[in-house]
């Protein structure tokens, strides 16, 4: 269940395609699949994801 | 009933229609002599032939070879972490899947092919990718899918052997170390002595890092918000950099020769490698994801609307190997000089990387896979248009190095002259002035010639909107991607050394131990700057030896995942339609060692490295010339390691599929066990 408003439905997609992080997707996630544990703050959340993402090299085509 | 009928017969008359519309496609390019035909028929004949591929060839491939079955859940199900592993929308997961396939590569060797003529560029786009890229992206994206998105490396080693995984490991590395050099050169002379070029591209490292900040301290995790103020910024150089060239101080800080953008690029890749990547690494990486798509789109609406007539003959002079942009007969040269766009190697590194862990259904891969690579040979046919466009005098003029055009517009024009091309006297001298460029005369490497291409198709669309602006926008966002390329390219070339050496000596394994990351990123840096600085020196243009053994690797790393995708359709059991990646591997089998062969012992010292050799050391002595000799030995030996890797994979392989199919050894196929996916409709 994503969000309803347009936009925000647009701005989901293109994060998703640029490989950006989302914050909401990952509340949503974690209230879903770990509700007892407190989830990270957003600046938590996004340094865990850029060393994910980057961390071990991105692959990109010539 | 009747109703099913009636649509039966709509659909035959509809895909008749779409294979005669591609069939006059083909028909006037291959037809046209001397006469100037629109660019819409080089789109029509690609077009129809990838909506029929994907309709009938990748359905069959979806259908019968991979046996894709929406029942069984895909890793992204089975391990929903909200991170790396999510479903997505196909549809989403295609742009993503795009921006990570498409570069530089499928921009640049439809350029520097069109010496050749349009027609083997624009036939070898369309064919390789129906029955070659496509089928290869395709296959490695369903073999890793399988396999919870095991990258290329680790297929290679559990599929075939260790030895082919360590071959593939290798030459993964090789590739990296050219492929970098080669891309660096392209910027190199695209930058060179163009003040306003270089003013932009300075601009975009402290544009990432003021994204880089922004999204780590001031509004963590608004990457949307920080790549709006980046290309804010972006677009604002781009203005700001004519004032640049135009004021005679600035433009002195801004003007550097080749050596002198090489060492920079060769710092620059190394910061980049040793930086936290949340600095600089990760703000480029969104910055070029965002101008790539918003490119790509743009230039197709142009070229839709203002279907520019075609200037370039079908075929040249030059398929007999006598061209100026760089050595080597069509066959097998014109198939080395376009990987990327047709078939590209580089690929199933993508394709066995994010893409498969994010893919929802399994039927979906063959829109991600197949109709992926399909949008990306697309992308090769809008720079073979853009080269194309160009009048064939203009197009020698900045795609011939000086030694041979010589340096003014006089020499040029007799050396074209006697090719039978005609450029007019003064005309690369206005060209220049109105690309807002000092000189345009051999700009070898592909880039400023797209440029052109591309400013005037676009400025085109937008009239009076200046084509020097849109000159250095197109050298913006190619010098952006490839920039973006190098950063990234080092870091994983120098994980990949971490990890080599670590076999080696333990301690340097450890990707995070400081002394281990300096020293590894150093060699990887000395590595592919080697080349760029011989490159730049080259009195041939470096991009005559380059770009080939670009290509040769590339292709190879292609040979070693179709060689992969064949071993996995033999172990599945399904060896009847292992032609599916069998046909293309043989070709490229015949291109790259065919092209790596000519490229070593050829006896025209053009083209072969050792009778270059030879020729040079048959010249007055000099250190000059121990250095080229020294050099063309390197490239000949490189050349010889990539045919042997070829060699060694293929070699193995065929050795697992005799195993396997004279019943001497089970085959054991090693995809994650079956599980029912919750998606699954209808039981």
């Amino acid at each position: 269940m994503g969000p309803r408003r347009p936009l925000e439905r647009f701005l989901r997609a293109l994060r998703q395609i640029v490989g950006a992080p989302d914050y909401a997707r990952y509340l949503e996630h974690h209230a879903a699949c770990h509700p007892h544990e407190p989830p990270l703050s957003p600046r938590e959340h996004y340094a865990e994801f850029v060393r994910r993402r980057f961390g071990g090299g991105v692959t990109r085509c010539c | 009933m009747l109703a099913r009928k009636m649509r039966r017969l709509l659909s035959s008359v509809l895909w008749i229609a779409v294979a005669a519309l591609g069939a006059a496609g083909f028909a006037v390019l291959a037809l046209s002599r001397g006469e100037n035909v629109s660019a819409a028929w080089i789109l029509a004949a690609g077009v129809a032939s990838y909506v029929i591929a994907y309709r009938f060839y990748a359905r069959f491939l979806a259908l019968r070879v991979f046996a894709l079955d929406d029942r069984r859940a895909t890793p992204a199900e089975r391990f929903n972490n909200g991170r790396d592993f999510v479903p997505t929308n196909k549809w989403v997961l295609y742009g993503h899947h795009f921006a990570a396939i498409a570069g530089a590569g499928p921009l640049i060797g439809p350029m520097l092919a069109a010496q050749f003529g349009f027609l083997p560029g624009t036939l070898w786009l369309i064919a390789g990718v129906v029955v070659g890229g496509a089928v290869q992206d395709f296959t490695i994206l369903f073999a890793s899918m399988r396999r919870d998105g095991k990258s290329l490396g680790q297929m290679a080693k559990e599929e075939i052997n260790s030895v082919a995984g360590l071959a593939a490991m290798v030459a993964i590395l090789a590739i990296m170390v050219i492929l970098l050099a080669v891309l660096a050169l392209v910027v190199v002379n695209a930058l060179k002595a163009s003040p306003w070029g270089l003013f932009i591209i300075a601009c975009t490292i402290p544009i990432a890092l003021l994204m880089g900040w922004w999204m780590r301290a001031v509004r963590p995790g608004r990457v949307l918000e920080a790549s709006a103020i980046g290309i804010a910024l972006l677009l604002g150089a781009l203005v700001a950099g004519r004032w640049v060239s135009l004021d005679p101080t600035w433009s002195r800080w801004f003007t550097w020769s080749g050596t002198g953008l090489s060492w920079a690029m060769i710092v620059y890749g190394f910061f980049a490698s040793v930086l936290p990547v949340w600095l600089l690494l990760s703000p480029r990486d969104y910055l070029s994801t965002f101008l790539k798509i918003g490119t790509v789109l743009t230039l197709a609406v142009a070229i839709v609307l203002t279907l520019p007539p075609i200037r370039m003959p079908a075929l040249t002079q030059f398929t007999d190997g006598t061209g100026p942009v760089f050595a080597g007969k069509v066959f097998p040269f014109a198939f080395i000089t376009i990987a990327c766009g047709a078939i590209s190697g580089f690929h199933a590194l993508v394709a066995s990387g994010t893409t498969p862990k994010m893919v929802t259904r399994e039927s979906e891969t063959r829109l991600l896979g197949y109709g992926g690579m399909l949008m990306e040979s697309f992308v090769g046919l809008m720079a073979v248009i853009a080269a194309a466009t160009l009048q064939p005098g203009v197009y020698f003029a900045m795609n011939v190095p000086a030694g041979v055009l010589g340096t003014t517009g006089e020499s040029a024009a007799r050396a074209i002259a006697r090719w039978g091309f005609t450029l007019q006297p003064g005309q690369m001298e206005a060209l220049a002035r109105q690309m807002g460029e000092a000189t345009l005369l051999s700009r070898t490497g592909g880039a400023p010639s797209l440029a052109v291409g591309m400013a005037t198709i676009l400025g085109g669309v937008v009239r009076g909107s200046g084509l020097a602006l849109w000159y250095h926008f197109a050298i913006m966002f190619e010098a952006l991607f490839i920039l973006t390329t190098v950063d990234a390219g080092t870091r994983v070339g120098r994980f990949m050394l971490q990890e080599l050496g670590g076999h080696v000596w333990k301690p340097f394994g450890r990707t995070s131990w400081y002394p281990s990351i300096l020293a590894a990123s150093a060699l990887i840096v000395a590595g592919w700057g080697y080349f760029l600085y011989q490159g730049v020196v080259d009195p041939l243009g470096g991009i005559n030896s380059l770009w080939p053994l670009f290509g040769i690797a590339n292709q190879l790393l292609a040979a070693v995942a179709l060689c992969v995708g064949t071993t996995v359709l033999v172990k599945l059991g399904r060896q009847r339609y292992a032609w599916t990646t069998i046909v293309p591997l043989v070709w490229l089998a015949a291109v790259t060692l065919t092209a790596g062969w000519q490229k070593v012992f050829a006896s025209d010292p053009r083209l072969g490295f050792l009778s270059h050799a030879r020729l040079v050391a048959g010249g007055p002595g000099s250190a000059n010339a121990a250095r080229l000799i020294f050099n063309d030995r390197l490239d000949a030996v490189l050349a010889l390691a990539f045919m042997a890797v070829v060699l060694v994979v293929i070699a193995a392989s065929a050795r697992e599929w005799w195993l396997v199919l004279s019943k001497r050894k089970a085959a054991e196929v090693h995809e994650a066990p079956f599980v029912r996916s919750a998606y699954a409709e209808g039981d």
